[in-house]
């Protein structure tokens, strides 16, 4: 035993790339979510899962910035090293940071495209937003990025109104990925496509996500989605965490009473 | 092949996992709170290049036995400890990143089922292992193809998704990418079940290459001749089973 | 400078219809919007006698800035004898009895829809535009309250995918008119529906620049000898339009030209759209092709 004593108990990791304490959101009286901290590190995928009304979609609005907390604290590690209380930066900082380092998939691609601009300059915009001035390399780039999300180059210039639902969501990730953010928060990608467009799309998730060693919060109510995207998971009940862990360990040896209702209501994920 | 660690005694004997005080029991809330407890105060230790096979009528909890130790089922109390690349990991009680760190680099698991994203191809799956590990695209494409050559998967199966193939190439599938860059831990719950005797043979051979590179293995097999070639030790869960 | 009146004009209403307080409230905005050049300021836009997007928010600008002893001088679409500028000069001289004009040189104020004159104005004018839609983001984003905070934080990618997008469809940035600029590298603007040929007269203007939206109620300015730069690519940068022939009328090779039909067989001309320009030009007897072949056939300037 002492072989154990003798070595250092915990991997010198890198710190948190976000880090949330208490964080509540009340509509009125009604409580949106309460309480909630968590802390989520470089390249880590943490799943929030609950039925609807749990408050995960309130977390995840809160988390991104598109709805203000009542109580809580968000704090991220910006590129420079540097924690930043995100709900007290100045608001042109929190929406240049919502427009580089965080990206959001929205569940419906039409909340997070420019439906009557075309495909490349939807991909562009976050280039030229961060003041890219030459349209040459902007193309090449929404090319490469389009290729990447494995739509046609010939489909550059067409409006994603001609899309399939599929194609507009990866395009969507496309959009948000090319500015190469490190925190992106995803309210349920897969939600509206069909079943074999998701495998698909998870597929492309996780790959990219890998590859460009990106973290993300994904809020899901589908199980087999969350086994599958990702490496921890938050289950919510009523506004409250009952319970976290590991994805696989929460979904096969769930422990909250809740938790069990949900792994047990659900087919095999 | 004695029930009982001699680590410690050897200098080559350098132990991979230390089980201490390990208990488990599930409780089912939504059946009445029911206890079903399934061993308690387990310590078991396994060292580098040993393969101890889990033995026991089933109903031990040898499965169970073997999810604890990968962290898939949650310890009702005690310690799993692993050594992760020069430190003690604690797979029951350390940060789920912690966790996964030591899946991705230094524990393995071959379940029987093989739970992949649909559509992901044969190939891709078994790539995919050593790219998370950082092995460069060409030379894991190479030593890919290699081990489902091996495992005598056809070619033609190579670039499509393994949802349609049949149980025991599924289960290849499962073995090439877990052995195609053997883990320095790996946990094997009945990797052989659904083999013909050529393919067992091939696993045999995979699993003693893993071992003699200082693999540490923790295995389930059913039947004999496989257990038999493949243990140096065995472990019987019998004498930690709970008086129900 | 409000109080002259002279013995033309309508007394029946205040010097220059608007009553004092409201020229005082525009002029604050007008002082508001020459400090922060380019920034859309609001103001109550009144209600004038004609309907709003005929150039009411022009026309309150230069009811709040002129004064009896000022010179008028109004176009559109770069013309002087155009029904919406002959009706604004003719207000003007009835509600203020002040002097109007058709030569640029002479006016004061020029208030204007479409165009900059060509020649070159000077550090006593004031040009006032007429504009019909101020934020040169709407169609890109229609909230308000998103636009607001794009200028506010500077946030004008959106504006280089509108340019990028007209590359993207036919290969060059094919906006024409109302092309976005950044004034004084802080604020973009909407020049108005003036081509984007004016655009790099707008840069360093000698002359005070003031633009008013009467639907819209929003005032904005550029002062004299500002910087007013035209969005671009650095691989596509910023080109007026060139015409492959001068004026037929006047030969002028310097201008922006329009096309104009001449009879019911579809034959057409090009001739300058600053009527005042073209005309001095031939004054001075420059002649153009046109006036060559037909000298004899009493074709006049004016031909909009």
């Amino acid at each position: 035993m002492n072989v154990i004593g003798d070595m250092v108990p915990a991997l010198a990791l890198s710190a948190p790339l976000l880090r949330v304490d208490g964080l509540t959101k009340f509509y009125g009286v009604q409580r949106g979510c309460e309480g909630i901290s968590f802390e989520l590190y470089p390249g880590e995928i943490l799943g929030i899962v609950g039925e609807s009304g749990s408050g995960k979609s309130t977390l995840l609005q809160c988390l991104a910035g598109l709805l203000a907390p009542t109580n809580g604290d968000i704090h991220f590690r910006n590129t420079q090293g540097a924690e930043v209380d995100v709900l007290a930066l100045p608001e042109p900082e929190r929406r240049r940071l919502m427009r580089s380092e965080w990206g959001i998939v929205h569940q419906n691609p039409r909340d997070g495209l420019r439906m009557g601009i075309s495909a490349g300059g939807n991909v562009g915009e976050r280039m030229m937003a961060v003041g890219k001035r030459h349209y040459g390399q902007i193309r090449a780039t929404a090319l490469d990025w389009l290729s990447r999300v494995e739509i046609e180059g010939g489909r550059i210039d067409h409006k994603p109104s001609q899309f399939s639902g599929g194609m507009q969501q990866r395009l969507q990730i496309a959009r948000i990925l090319v500015s190469e953010p490190r925190l992106v928060f995803m309210d349920e990608p897969t939600g509206g496509l069909d079943v074999s467009v998701q495998a698909k799309l998870l597929d492309l998730l996780r790959v990219l996500v890998r590859d460009l060693g990106i973290s993300a919060i994904v809020v899901t109510h589908d199980l087999a989605v969350a086994r599958l995207l990702t490496d921890r998971l938050m289950v919510m009940k009523d506004g409250h965490v009952v319970e976290t862990g590991l994805t696989d360990q929460v979904l096969d040896d769930p422990h909250h009473p809740y938790t069990q209702l949900l792994t047990s209501a659900v087919l095999q994920a | 092949m004695a029930n009982s660690s001699r680590h410690g005694e050897c200098e080559a004997m350098r132990a991979m996992i230390e089980v201490q005080g390990l208990c488990k029991r599930f409780v089912l809330h939504n059946q009445g709170g029911a206890q079903l407890p399934v061993f308690e105060d387990v310590s078991f230790s396994v060292a580098a290049g040993e393969a101890v096979v889990l033995t026991g009528p089933s109903g031990t909890g040898k499965s169970t036995f073997l999810r604890l130790l990968y962290g898939n089922y949650k310890a009702s109390s005690g310690a799993v400890r692993v050594r992760h690349e020069g430190q003690w990991i604690d797979i029951a009680g350390d940060a789920p990143r912690l966790v996964i760190e030591v899946r991705r680099r230094t524990l393995g698991y071959v379940s029987q089922f093989l739970r992949v994203i649909p559509r992901v191809t044969t190939l891709d799956i078994v790539k995919d292992t050593m790219i998370s590990r950082g092995v460069d695209e060409s030379e894991a494409d190479q030593r890919a193809r290699a081990i489902l050559g091996r495992l005598n998967l056809p070619e033609t199966l190579w670039k499509l998704a393994p949802a349609t193939f049949s149980g025991g190439e599924q289960q290849r599938v499962n073995i090439a990418r877990t052995f195609v860059d053997p883990a320095p831990i790996l946990l094997l719950d009945e990797p052989t079940a659904s083999l013909d005797q050529r393919n067992r043979d091939v696993v045999v051979d995979l699993i003693g290459e893993a071992r003699h590179k200082g693999t540490a293995i923790v295995g389930i097999f059913h039947d004999d001749e496989t257990r038999e070639r493949i243990a140096t030790r065995s472990f019987d869960l019998i004498p930690f089973k709970q008086a129900a | 400078m409000t109080l002259a009146s002279s013995s033309t004009s309508d007394i029946t209403y205040n010097f220059a219809y608007l009553d004092e307080q409201t020229k005082r409230m525009i002029r604050r905005a007008l002082l508001k919007a020459i400090a922060v050049p380019g920034y859309q300021v609001p103001f109550g836009s009144r209600e004038m006698p004609l309907a709003r997007g005929w150039g009411t928010g022009g026309i309150q600008i230069t009811a709040a800035i002129i004064g009896a002893d000022d010179v008028l001088k109004v176009i559109d679409q770069g013309a002087d004898d155009t029904t919406n500028a002959v009706s604004i000069r003719r207000f003007f001289a009835r509600v203020a009895g002040v002097a109007t004009t058709e030569a640029t040189e002479e006016a004061t104020i020029i208030q204007t829809r479409h165009r900059i004159p060509e020649a070159p104005l000077s550090a006593d004018q004031v040009l006032v535009y007429q504009v019909p839609q101020p934020e040169p983001l709407r169609k890109l984003e229609p909230r308000e309250t998103e636009t607001r905070k794009m200028h506010g934080y500077g946030e004008y990618g959106l504006m280089q995918v509108r340019l990028y997008e007209d590359i993207a469809r036919f290969g060059h940035i094919a906006t024409t008119y109302d092309y976005p600029a950044l004034v004084n590298g802080r604020y973009v603007m909407a020049p108005t529906p003036i081509p984007k040929f004016d655009n790099p007269k707008m840069d360093h203007m000698p002359a005070l620049q003031l633009f008013g939206a009467g639907r819209e109620k929003r005032i904005y300015a550029v002062p004299p000898y500002t910087t007013v730069r035209s969005l671009d690519f650095d691989d596509h940068p910023f080109q007026v339009q060139r015409w492959s022939r001068p004026c037929e009328l006047c030969g002028a090779g310097d201008s922006y030209l329009d096309e104009v039909v001449i009879d019911d067989q579809g034959s057409r001309m090009f001739v300058c759209s600053d009527t005042d320009y073209c005309e001095g030009r031939r004054a001075e007897g420059h002649v153009g092709t046109q006036l060559e072949q037909s000298a004899g056939q009493r074709l006049t300037g004016g031909s909009s």
